[in-house]
């Protein structure tokens, strides 16, 4: 897991929660947890396209449960070109 | 005996500045920000009109919205809810967060019931449903068309579709929040989310008189009871990336034709006047409150508000019905609401486009209604036409006309089309009663009514 990534993908979820990033762990469930809304989780996602200049189709992002999730996730993601 | 209306708050986003002081400031001198349309924007149309007035660079961050907050609101909320929270602060409201959130804040102290938004704009959201249809239009074209390219001869075909693809640039997404800010009613939505607003949420869309009517209404709303507290104003924004509101305002004619000089093309009621100079958008809004409410609080006040008035033309999208039989009408019901008769009325900031059919008609109607003795300015002549801004933007100038009894000029004014008590210099004036009024396409036609307050 790259360390750089965790870090970024904790600051923009604790922008949108409105929490401390020592709140948010990385095992934490997204939606049971820390309570991600649907409406938050879309503007979750923007602001990733926006950090990391890759686009997240709503189909990628099925399966996502956890914080470790979603940094997993940007990961694999990082391995693809960026956004033109 | 009905309740009293007074305006204990006022924030603005102009493009004669941030804040009410900057604006007051700059209007009293006559500034105007006057600068040639985006260059990119005549790469897709050849506009006969080359001039607008655009706005100071606006960090939303300095107006209260989060990053957050601003992916889910077009730029004309953003304005409006800038606008709001100055005029809440200005009335003496303290917006505290709201528990567990540092962006919703409650009105401490206010019924939040008994307190209404009331905000009129044009096209609301436009900008962000030109964004997202842009979008939805080139991506994949786009896409497709650099695929095609890169395998062409760098020398031939290659070479004129780089020429082409610049051309063809789009956003980043096809924004998921696209109907809530789209949709006209989203600012007011916005203002009343923000600080905990539960009243009447409503919204005036009636193109350029949207802010006068939407005032009005809240005025009536304070005056008979329904709320206490209206926040209302009127807002607008009309930067899209490629110039397309400009280029519909620009081929219906109602832009300034002769942009030789910048500094003196924006000339209402003069004889030499060739249309309105284009705004990149506004708001102004107000804190209105009835009288014994506010005094109660020891709230500063503005101006009182007296009177309003509304009627329609029945005649044309475009153009004012010859005479302003309805004009008339509709200020002498004003008036008659006011209780004021129209020999009163010391100052009129009228709706003063520049167009050749807007002053011709207004200044007959002024003249057959008031006579010549009432001062007249066009606060357009400095700031252009911000549409559903600009009433609320006028009715602002005209309360702190009212409030510091003197009035800004009607700037490049050298040859009056009448022979009426134009603004020429910035002076004391025994201010009582004014009056601020919009028309509008389609064919509205309104007027708050305003009293000096003390």
């Amino acid at each position: 897991m790259n360390n750089n990534v965790q870090e970024r993908v904790i600051k923009v979820i604790a922008e949108v929660l409105e929490r401390k990033e020592s709140e948010i762990p990385l095992d934490a469930s997204l939606r049971d947890n820390l309570h991600l809304d649907s409406l938050k989780q879309m503007t979750l996602f923007i602001l990733l396209e926006d950090e990391f200049e890759r686009t997240m189709p709503p189909d990628d992002l099925m399966g996502i449960v956890t914080v470790k999730d979603i940094i997993d996730f940007i990961d694999r993601k990082l391995q693809e070109p960026a956004t033109p | 005996m009905s309740r009293r209306v007074v305006i204990t708050g006022a924030g603005i986003v102009s493009s004669n500045g941030i804040g009410v002081d900057e604006f007051w400031r700059n209007c009293l001198q006559a500034k105007s920000t006057v600068a040639p349309i985006p260059e990119h924007w005549t790469r897709y149309a050849d506009p006969h009109c080359r001039l607008w007035s655009p706005l100071p660079e606006i960090n939303p961050e300095s107006l209260g919205i989060a990053r957050t907050e601003r992916l889910q609101l077009d730029p004309v909320t953003v304005l409006a809810l800038g606008a709001a929270r100055e005029a809440l602060e200005r009335a003496g409201f303290s917006p505290a967060p709201v528990a567990g959130s540092s962006r919703a804040f409650a009105l401490p102290g206010v019924n939040s019931a008994r307190t209404g938004v009331f905000l009129g704009t044009g096209l609301g959201g436009a900008i962000t449903f030109l964004q997202n249809h842009t979008y939805h239009l080139l991506r994949k074209p786009r896409a497709d068309l650099i695929t095609y390219a890169e395998k062409q001869d760098p020398t031939g075909d290659r070479k004129t579709l780089e020429n082409i693809l610049p051309l063809m640039t789009h956003g980043t997404r096809f924004n998921p929040f696209e109907v809530s800010m789209v949709m006209p009613n989203a600012s007011a939505a916005a203002v009343a989310i923000k600080f905990s607003i539960t009243g009447p949420n409503a919204t005036y869309c009636v193109a350029c008189a949207s802010g006068t009517v939407a005032v009005g209404n809240a005025y009536r709303a304070v005056r008979d009871g329904i709320v206490d507290i209206a926040i209302s104003g009127g807002c607008e924004y009309f930067a899209d990336e490629h110039g397309h509101i400009f280029r519909s305002f620009d081929v219906s004619g109602t832009l300034v034709r002769d942009c030789a000089d910048p500094a003196t093309a924006n000339r209402p009621f003069d004889e030499k006047r060739s249309g309105f100079l284009f705004s990149q958008g506004g708001a102004a809004v107000f804190v209105l409150e009835e009288l014994e409410h506010a005094q109660l609080r020891g709230a500063p006040i503005i101006a009182e508000l007296i009177g309003f008035a509304e009627t329609f033309d029945a005649y044309s999208m475009m153009r004012l019905a010859p005479g302003g039989g309805q004009i008339e009408r509709m200020l002498r019901a004003a008036l008659a609401d006011a209780g004021v008769g129209a020999h009163e009325v010391d100052y009129i900031n009228a709706h003063g486009t520049g167009t050749k059919n807007n002053d011709e008609t207004e200044s007959e109607v002024i003249d057959r209604v008031f006579g010549k003795s009432v001062l007249v300015n066009s606060t357009k002549s400095l700031v252009g036409h911000a549409i559903g801004a600009s009433g609320a933007i006028e009715i602002l100038v005209t309360a702190l006309s009212l409030r510091d009894q003197t009035t800004h000029i009607c700037k490049n004014l050298e040859a009056p089309l009448r022979d009426l008590n134009f603004v020429r210099t910035v002076e004391p004036h025994d201010l009582r009663v004014a009056l601020s009024q919009s028309f509008a396409f389609g064919g509205h036609n309104a007027a708050v009514v305003l009293r000096r307050f003390g």
